[in-house]
């Protein structure tokens, strides 16, 4: 067992892991997080997306060692009036919801990337992640939606 | 955008005026969990200390006698607390833990045989779950292989049987008369038939026959199966995933031999289901296990283990149609044969509620169904969204689609003449009502422009139209029960036992009741299900739930409508029809008395908090299939009616199929709330789309092959139409609730035989075998030239 420090949403969480601790595991099992989930395992459908230094990361596919002291953010680390979060309310963009954290922080890089995407620059790179309810529609008015408020 | 068809209204249709809620988009209500991933799930829910975790072991051959189960390396390894193989459960529960809805055919785990590659054989339990997975690789089985029974034809030649003999279970009475049936793989047959088709297919001028194939498919709902099961003072209790938890809790009670007060089924809303999270899943072993050991045992199902849970059934349907010489269809026959896996499920309910509308929605002169549920040596299958009725829509719209070309007819205009008109009967017998297809087809060809010019392509791409109905039947007979609790303040609290899957029956339950009370429905809470609280109800699938549960709800929320004017008529000393309640609480209509709710509970009770209570039931009823014929006056509560049109363009290179535009309507009978239902109709247009150009179950030697994600393709953002129009239709049904009926299927039904008239259109090709992958696309425009 190794300790090491995961700085999630600005709180730094001192916890145990050994070598071979997914950061998805971690996350759940030791923090608390819940918007980030397993869905595959094998990083093919974006639910268990969060940032790391801004950059968008599977947490089911990556050791938590490697993420010692790096700044983390889970979905449910955005504020209500976070452009994104309040676009995906107003646009109904969910339906179970389940992988809905996912589109939200990948959204949210996007947005960092890229302010005024085209509808093909969303569609580009939501495209890793699966809404099975496939509410993708209500999504990409979400995203545009944020686009149009987001301040940068 | 929504195009919103109005039909002519129905004479029989006494649509209410809505004020409080009904036909409002209002948002789910718990949006910003949903957003922000605060909302829990099941296994969200952390595991308490003292938790075992199971690591399952499961059958590497298809068909084989059990010789022996070598436990001793996996019980020696640090953390591993017990070993539990099938042969050890049936020492406890015997014969009890076979379950089943259709058969008692599903062992929790194998005993003395195996009958799928992926069945579960032995289950470890260990302090934390890496170790338990990694102990149930340690044991070792020893098996004598048996001929195996891979597919339909395997199953119909009759030499290998996957049951020794039929063992119905006592929730269907409908299957008492198969006990005992042996040496057959057929468990289940539904015969249609009426007039004299041999007659009228000779007769006839023009004739078209298909053989078309829908493969096995997977619902990769996002959430993981989990469950949690647990002993508390002798009453069995579980967290789990089920779309069923009434069902869940007699099956447990049965298997365990207790009352039903003794066993609790809790849940938590659902990460997508589909059919995937019901009936006997993960919870007849979690509550094996528990009771048999004494622990919490929690069980969570990696991706790969959910494929090997269920699957939806592959089927292959043989069909003709015939036409006089005036267009008028006058005979259908359809051969239709669903490959139920292992263990049948609701398989024998979905052969015989997919059989009854096989000939599709048309005036047709003569049917001949017969419909059969086949045992393979595979993964079962079960419920998947649509409940076998893509299968058959697939065949029926191809027959349609292919008899109007023969005849030189428009596809669109043809299927138009044919259709099943208000009051019409059915093939099955019904009568039909509320089952707008003509506005459904209208409203899609509209939205897609189908008489405008097809692009003429330019020796690459190819363009094409094609146009589909759907037909489905609810579910029935069923029962719903609603328990309403209001509260002093104004607010109120609903018990049902519907789950909430992203469907948002949540909040569209919360709007049938504000709308009843003239109560705003943001203060009505929906309990989530849990046996020990909220009231039973038959399950949470076949798009039953608006009409009947919210039917229940429309009824108890009525009664407590009532209760409360008769509190105010018995403060005030007056008769209660000349009072009424509406936003501001219960007034008196010819004079100025007026009380608001709060002030009338307290007045009631004199407590601050007090509640007051209705609960009422809504059962609907069918009468049964006639034996000789399996025509019914009353086959179903209400039917589903939808239709979708779609433009393509296919690459003639590749064989890649790219969609311009895809419109898709469902006769919804009045839309509580707009916005999910435009989801529902988008969102199955989307796994339909999914159905019908790349997913599918790819198996070899009854080995499941691509059970992961990285194998098995599901529609993403880039496989969303360009335009995707949901149309829905309203043609109010006279029992439901403002009218209302179900839609989560609806969309699901027609959108591979549209894609496959498309094709037919731009290409001239007829494929009948699903998906329709670039490979088989390219293979078939090869064979034509």
């Amino acid at each position: 067992m190794t300790e090491v420090v995961l700085h999630v949403n600005g709180h730094p969480n001192r916890v145990a892991v050994d070598d071979t601790t997914l950061l998805l595991d971690a996350l759940r099992r030791r923090v608390g997080v819940t918007s980030a989930r397993e869905g595959c395992g094998v990083g093919a459908c974006g639910a268990c997306t969060v940032l790391a230094g801004g950059r968008s990361v599977s947490a089911c596919l990556v050791r938590a060692t490697r993420y010692d002291g790096v700044e983390l953010t889970t979905a449910d680390g955005l504020a209500e009036d976070d452009p994104v979060v309040s676009a995906f309310v107003e646009c109904d963009a969910m339906q179970c919801g389940y992988c809905i954290p996912g589109f939200v922080l990948m959204s949210t890089e996007l947005l960092r990337e890229n302010p005024d995407p085209t509808d093909e620059e969303i569609i580009e790179h939501l495209a890793g992640n699966i809404c099975r309810c496939a509410t993708y529609p209500d999504i990409l008015r979400a995203v545009r939606l944020a686009a149009r408020r987001h301040p940068g | 955008m929504t195009d919103t068809v109005v039909p002519t209204p129905l004479p029989e249709a006494r649509p209410a005026e809505p004020r409080h809620g009904v036909g409002d988009r209002r948002t789910r209500f718990d949006a910003l969990g949903r957003v922000r991933g605060t909302l829990r799930y099941t296994g969200d829910e952390g595991a308490v200390p003292g938790t075992a975790f199971a690591g399952v072991h499961r059958s590497t051959a298809p068909h084989a006698r059990i010789l022996s189960i070598d436990t001793t390396a996996a019980s020696g390894m640090d953390g591993v607390v017990g070993v539990v193989t099938g042969a050890d459960l049936a020492a406890v529960l015997g014969d009890r833990m076979v379950t089943g809805p259709a058969f008692a055919d599903q062992p929790c785990l194998a005993v003395d045989k195996v009958r799928f590659v992926g069945e579960a054989v032995a289950v470890v339990l260990a302090t934390d779950l890496a170790t338990a997975r990694a102990a149930a690789d340690e044991i070792a089985v020893e098996y004598a292989e048996l001929p195996p029974v891979y597919d339909i034809d395997d199953a119909l030649r009759g030499e290998a049987f996957v049951h020794d003999e039929l063992r119905p279970s006592s929730v269907f009475a409908d299957l008492a008369h198969l006990r005992g049936v042996r040496d057959t793989n057929v468990c289940y047959e539904y015969r249609q038939v009426l007039g004299d088709t041999a007659a009228e297919h000779a007769a006839a001028t023009t004739t078209v026959s298909a053989t078309t194939w829908t493969p096995p498919t997977q619902h990769v709902s996002i959430e993981l199966p989990s469950t949690t099961a647990w002993v508390d003072s002798g009453r069995l209790e579980m967290l789990t995933t089920t779309q069923t938890p009434s069902y869940v809790r007699q099956t447990v009670a049965t298997m365990l031999d207790l009352p039903l007060s003794r066993v609790r089924i809790t849940t938590r809303p659902l990460g997508g289901s589909f059919g995937t999270k019901m009936y006997d899943r993960l919870e007849p072993l979690a509550a094996a296990l528990a009771w048999t050991t004494g622990r919490r045992v929690r069980i969570d199902a990696t991706r790969e283990e959910a494929f090997l849970l269920t699957t939806r059934h592959g089927a292959q349907v043989i069909g003709t149609i015939s036409a006089d010489s005036g267009g008028e269809l006058v005979a259908v026959s359809s051969d239709v044969r669903y490959d139920t896996g292992a263990f049948a499920d609701v398989g024998p309910r979905i052969t015989a509620k997919s059989g009854l509308v096989a000939p599709g929605p048309y005036r047709i002169r003569s049917v001949d169904v017969r419909s059969r549920c086949l045992y393979t040596n595979k993964v079962s299958a079960g419920p998947f969204r649509g409940f076998g009725v893509p299968q058959v829509t697939f065949s029926h719209e191809t027959l349609i689609d292919e008899l109007a070309r023969a005849l030189g007819e428009d596809p669109y205009r043809f299927r138009r003449r044919h259709l099943l008109r208000e009051g019409d009967v059915a093939t099955v017998g019904t009568r039909m009502h509320s089952a707008d297809f003509v506005s459904c087809l209208d409203g899609v060809t509209a939205a897609i422009g189908w008489d405008e010019e097809t692009p003429p392509g330019d020796g690459r791409w190819v363009h094409g139209k094609g146009v589909a109905v759907g037909f489905k039947a609810v579910l029935t007979p069923t029962v719903a029960n609603a328990t309403l609790n209001l509260n002093q303040d104004g607010s109120a609290t609903l018990l049902i036992s519907t789950v909430d899957m992203g469907q948002g029956s949540d909040t569209i339950m919360a709007q049938i009741a504000g709308e009843v009370l003239s109560l705003d429905s943001r203060r009505i809470h929906v309990v989530r299900a849990d046996t020990d609280a909220t009231p039973y109800d038959t399950i949470t699938a076949g798009s039953r739930s608006t009409y009947h549960t919210g039917n229940a709800v429309r009824l108890v929320a009525e009664a407590m409508r009532d209760k409360l004017i008769g509190f105010a008529a018995e403060l005030w000393d007056v008769p209660a029809g000349v009072l009424v309640l509406d936003a501001d609480g219960v007034a008196h209509a010819d004079d100025d008395r007026r009380i608001s709710l709060p002030e009338l509970v307290h007045a009631r009770f004199g407590a601050a908090g007090a509640t007051v209570t209705t609960a009422e039931n809504f059962t609907s009823r069918w009468v049964p299939y006639d034996h000789d014929t399996g025509r019914t006056e009353k086959a179903t509560e209400h039917w589903f009616a939808g239709a979708a049109a779609v433009r393509i363009a296919v690459d003639t290179w590749t064989g890649r199929i790219r969609t311009p535009h895809l419109a898709v309507a469902g006769d919804v009978g009045r839309a509580i709330n707009p916005t999910l239902v435009e989801q529902q109709l988008t969102g199955a247009a989307l796994m339909g789309l999914g159905h019908a150009l790349f997913d599918e179950l790819v198996h070899d030697h009854g080995q499941l092959t691509n059970a992961t994600l990285l194998d098995y393709q599901l529609p993403s953002f880039a496989d969303v139409p360009e335009r995707l129009t949901p149309i829905i239709v309203e043609s109010a049904h006279r029992d439901g609730p403002f009218g209302a009926k179900g839609v989560g299927e609806t969309g699901i039904l027609p959108i591979a035989p549209a894609y496959s008239a498309a094709v037919r259109d731009a290409c001239g090709v007829r494929i009948t075998t699903l998906p329709l992958t670039p490979e088989r696309v390219v293979e078939h425009l090869e064979d034509r030239s």
